[in-house]
């Protein structure tokens, strides 16, 4: 009985000591953040092209990734499956770009936010926390995002980046 | 053991371009998926204009017809005619537009597209197919 008195008392004074901590949370900035427009939806012909480019670097490496592109609406144009790509990652692919057109970052960030402790980030919507989510930009507005998946994130990443350094301007 | 054909990612190339080129050459914009026997996307191209219900529309339909192995015309008519039950059955799409692809008489995929007319659709996605050969 006395000893549970003592972890009671504990237990109080550690979460009066939590309190005095400032939230970071409760921080409100001035500007909105990741204020980015969103542009005209990318064309075919570029989200091929930033495709392709994608697919180019990841035979260069020998690897099987699978490969997609989506619209400034988020909406897929299109997509590819190398040789033997594992087909859990078909949807990934999607996923990722999805994710990094709506909520208009890399899905990189995810990934960094809840490797620090924001697991609240997994309950916003359609979030995917995982690197290779790129946006691809047009003079400074959002036409589209590119995802991959199939490796490492690391790898999908890499493969990723060729992709959108390929048509981003 | 036994052996079957299966899609490379340049067959879905092949295909997909064939498609496109009969699309565009009669000034029609489509969405043409490509999927393996599995019913499992291997490729998409939404053309210009093309909405987000016809690229999901062309995958649903290369799906049915990749997984039943026949034309998804075959559930269309088959409801048409009367069979109103065939709508229950799981996860099918029986709208004209998606064609199993069959080499060596063993189906190795499945095409759909969504764009135009029905009848159309299906004319496009013949013409990938017809590109393996």
């Amino acid at each position: 009985m006395k000893r549970l008195a003592f972890a009671g008392v504990a237990f109080a004074l550690a979460l009066s000591a939590q309190a005095q901590q400032p939230n970071p949370m409760d921080n409100v900035p001035d500007k909105m953040p990741n204020d980015i427009p969103y542009g005209t939806p990318v064309s075919l012909a570029t989200a091929q092209h930033a495709l392709n480019a994608a697919l180019a670097e990841s035979t260069k490496r020998g690897w099987k990734l699978n490969v997609a592109v989506v619209d400034s609406g988020a909406n897929l144009v299109a997509f590819a499956r190398q040789d033997g790509a594992q087909l859990g990652s078909i949807q990934i692919a999607e996923h990722k770009a999805r994710a990094a057109a709506k909520y208009r970052r890399e899905t990189k960030a995810f990934e960094a936010g809840v490797q620090a402790g924001n697991n609240y980030l997994l309950t916003l919507d359609d979030v995917i926390a995982s690197r290779g989510g790129i946006l691809l930009m047009d003079g400074g507005k959002i036409v589209g995002a590119i995802g991959c998946s199939g490796g490492t994130g690391s790898q999908d990443e890499v493969v990723c980046k060729a992709g959108a350094s390929a048509v981003n301007k | 053991m036994k052996q079957r054909p299966m899609l490379t990612l340049d067959d879905c190339r092949k295909i997909s371009a064939a498609a496109e080129a009969e699309a565009k050459k009669n000034n029609w914009i489509v969405s043409i998926a490509i999927l393996d026997d599995g019913g499992h996307l291997l490729h998409l191209v939404r053309m210009d204009g093309a909405s987000p219900f016809n690229a999901r529309t062309a995958i649903a339909k290369g799906k049915t017809a990749a997984e039943t192995r026949r034309s998804t015309l075959v559930w269309e008519d088959r409801i048409k005619g009367g069979r109103t039950s065939m709508l229950g059955m799981p996860k099918i799409t029986p709208v004209q537009g998606g064609l199993p692809i069959v080499v060596d008489g063993t189906c190795i995929g499945g095409v759909g597209v969504s764009g135009v007319q029905s009848h159309e659709d299906e004319q496009i996605a013949r013409a990938g197919i017809d590109a393996l050969k």
